[in-house]
């Protein structure tokens, strides 16, 4: 690249990228909430987290003050045939956030908006951001309000208030369930750029839901099973191929937000890895461990999380802006 | 004539005998029944009884009449002064009974003594009389004395050693030598420091019944408080009742004893350590016995892989009632798993019981891998960036 030519890129690129960023986050986000399809999705979870909670009071009442966090235990607690809040949530945000994300440039695109909204003062960097952002605060108004719904109604059901630990650990999920969604929808808007049919956009994101969610697992036991066989039946090989495993299975975002959540709502948890026997020597059982150590067990999983989101992004924004829009 | 002479003094002589033989026992409280005929026989079963004082004595009497039918008056001719004696028949006082021709009529003397009586033996006489015979029947009625009422303790095991902790039990025996029952009520004279119960029958007691001649087996229990020195502790414990009191002397020897504890300057028992990191905690050790703690060793049992060691190990000597200082430093295991675990120090002094205590350690991990999460995240914000000046505002 010639130093003219450089000179001319510097000229073209001129002003924030960001230029008319919030705008669009303002109109998107009033699209998300007043969309029909918002409304079926907000009515799903809320049926869920109501029906979830009040099965957990329940089970809560029969064996009330035997527990320092009930608050916690108003995720946990699952009773035959419903699954607990959290089995629920697993499945629950990356459906939402693929609702949410999944035609978010090519909907633009077959309206033929796209053209229209960039002859404004607004960069495709604003454009996409905005709709990633708008996304994101979307989820996490509705999670903060299903939140909020549960600390109300446990402040009814129970009539204990929470105390300061459950609240700290019930914000730490709250901030990994929002950004476990953020994955999700990133890339929804991923495919969304790459598919120019919304359909097979929400079908190929569907996709990678499952692949995750049913068929991950089995294949990083194969994998684990064919890297690191056990050939001799010591119990090194059978540590290793199990750790191999595991640090496959965490590939996925449905096992880290898993992780997250045991580590979070179960303050009894030490590790998520393996413990050896003399690892536990001496160790009192049962003992809850403070938070910010619980956060300490699951930052690796967070910051994977994030970090994830904002690199699906990166790449998202890097085929966005390298597509031809003006068809 | 002077042979004959000699026959009839000689008869004589012997009647007077005969007579004098009869007659002297009779003055020295002879108790043979004396009948002027052979038809009227007034007798008793049992004619000379013992009796305690304040008794009431009650004698059966029988009247006999052999060929006829006939009415037998009864009168008591002697009775000793203040006596009160009654013949009753069919539940009345009586004073002549009708008695059938060869048979008996029973009557029942009744003797009440007065209030006060000296020991001794006292006599009564019965008279019966018909028209043409009488008859008389003398009772020997003894008071015998009182044994006074006496008290006596006695002990196998008058001087027990122990610590200062040790419950001291003496088994004494509490004796009755006495013919009255008496409520003893018990006692102790004990120096300061020392609780003294007595057990009987597994109760507390103060005091207790004990009947004539009997001996129960009471325990003396005396428990040292806490805070008393070695030595030797006289008790003496009285039983009282009566006008009479027995007294005894026990004694106990308290032996000295170090008693450790360890706790650490502000009480807690817990403390946090990061992994992998020394950590050093305050202790004291100190010692609430009777005696000096000598070379207390000071000892801790971590799980495998950590390090705990005492600053300094041995502890020359700890005086009673004195503490002292000593420096922990716990070093957990590098991969200890965040949590609680529990830490038994042991201190051991070379004479004495060592004392252990029961340490929670929350073991935290350190903050510093949260850093390459964050750096994570930078990485990825960085690779936006570079993207966004490589291919932004289009």
């Amino acid at each position: 690249m010639s130093a003219l030519e450089r000179a001319e890129v510097k000229r073209l690129r001129e002003g924030s990228p960001w230029t008319g960023l919030w705008a669009v986050v303002a109109k998107e986000m009033a699209d998300h909430l007043t969309s029909a399809r918002m409304r079926i999705l907000e009515l799903l979870i809320l049926l869920t987290a109501g029906g979830t909670v009040y099965v957990a009071m329940q089970q809560i009442r029969a064996s009330i003050g035997s527990d320092r966090f009930i608050y916690l235990k108003l995720f946990t607690l699952s009773q035959d045939p419903l699954p607990s809040l959290i089995g629920f949530l697993g499945f629950l945000v990356p459906l939402i956030a693929i609702a949410l994300g999944f035609d978010a440039v090519n909907g633009e695109f077959n309206r033929k908006t796209l053209s229209r909204i960039l002859a404004q003062p607004i960069y495709r960097d604003a454009l996409l951001l905005g709709k990633f952002l708008a996304g994101l605060f979307t989820l996490a108004l509705v999670f903060s309000a299903i939140w909020l719904l549960i600390f109300g109604m446990g402040l009814i059901g129970l009539g204990v208030a929470p105390n300061t630990e459950e609240v700290g650990r019930l914000l730490w999920f709250l901030l990994a369930t929002i950004f476990y969604g953020g994955i999700w929808l990133v890339l929804a808007q991923m495919f969304s750029v790459v598919f120019r049919q919304p359909a097979t956009a929400a079908l190929a994101a569907i996709a990678t839901w499952l692949f995750f969610t049913v068929f991950w697992n089995i294949l990083a036991s194969l994998l684990a099973q064919s890297l690191r066989p056990i050939q001799y039946g010591f119990l090194e090989e059978a540590l290793a191929q199990a750790e191999l495993e595991l640090a496959l299975t965490r590939i996925s975002p449905n096992t880290l937000y898993a992780e997250i959540a045991i580590a979070l709502l179960n303050p009894t948890v030490r590790s998520l890895g393996f413990v050896l026997p003399f690892q536990l020597e001496g160790a009192i059982l049962g003992t809850p461990l403070p938070l910010h150590q619980s956060v300490l067990l699951i930052w690796p999983h967070l910051t994977g999380l994030i970090a994830a989101t904002i690199l699906l992004f990166a790449l998202a924004y890097i085929l966005f802006q390298r597509q031809e829009i003006r068809a | 004539m002077k042979r004959l002479g000699s026959i009839l003094f000689l008869a004589f002589v012997s009647v007077l005998i005969t007579t004098l033989a009869l007659v002297i026992p009779a003055n020295a409280q002879d108790i043979t029944p004396e009948s002027n005929s052979p038809n009227l026989t007034l007798y008793t079963t049992y004619p000379s009884l013992v009796v305690g004082p304040g008794e009431t004595v009650s004698v059966d009497v029988h009247v006999r009449v052999a060929s006829q039918a006939e009415v037998v008056r009864l009168q008591i001719s002697e009775v000793p002064e203040g006596w009160t004696a009654t013949l009753r028949g069919g539940g009345k006082t009586v004073q002549a009974v009708y008695v059938q021709a060869d048979s008996e009529a029973n009557l029942e003397l009744r003797l009440d003594q007065p209030k006060t009586i000296q020991a001794g033996t006292y006599r009564v006489v019965v008279t019966a009389r018909t028209p043409n015979a009488s008859a008389q029947l003398p009772i020997e009625i003894t008071i015998k004395e009182k044994q006074p009422s006496r008290l006596s303790f006695d002990v196998d095991l008058p001087v027990l050693r122990g610590s200062p902790s040790t419950t001291f039990r003496y088994s004494v025996t509490l004796k009755n030598e006495g013919d009255d029952e008496i409520t003893v009520n018990l006692s102790a004279n004990a120096p300061r420091g020392f609780q003294v119960n007595f057990r009987y029958g597994g109760q507390d007691v103060t005091s207790l019944p004990l009947g004539a001649k009997e001996s129960k087996s009471i325990t003396v229990e005396a428990q040292p408080l806490v805070d008393i020195t070695a030595g030797s502790y006289p008790i003496t414990i009285i039983a009282q009742g009566n006008d009479t009191q027995a007294s005894l002397d026990l004694t106990a020897e308290v032996t000295g004893q170090p008693s450790l504890s360890i706790t650490t300057p502000d009480g807690r028992l817990s403390g946090q350590v990061y992994t992998g990191r020394e950590t050093s905690l305050k202790l004291i050790v100190q010692n609430t016995g009777s005696a000096p703690a000598k070379g207390v060793k000071l000892s801790a049992s971590a799980p495998s892989g950590w390090t705990a060691t005492f600053d300094p190990e041995v502890v020359d000597e700890i005086a009673t009632n004195a503490q002292s200082e000593v420096t922990l430093k716990i070093k957990p295991a590098d991969n200890a798993i965040a949590g609680d675990y529990m830490l038994t120090l042991r201190a051991t002094p070379t004479q004495g019981a060592s004392k252990s205590v029961d340490f929670r350690i929350t073991v935290l991990t350190s903050t510093l891998w949260g850093i390459t999460g964050v750096v994570l995240i930078a990485i990825a914000v960085g690779v936006v960036m570079l993207a966004v000046i490589r291919f932004g505002r289009r």
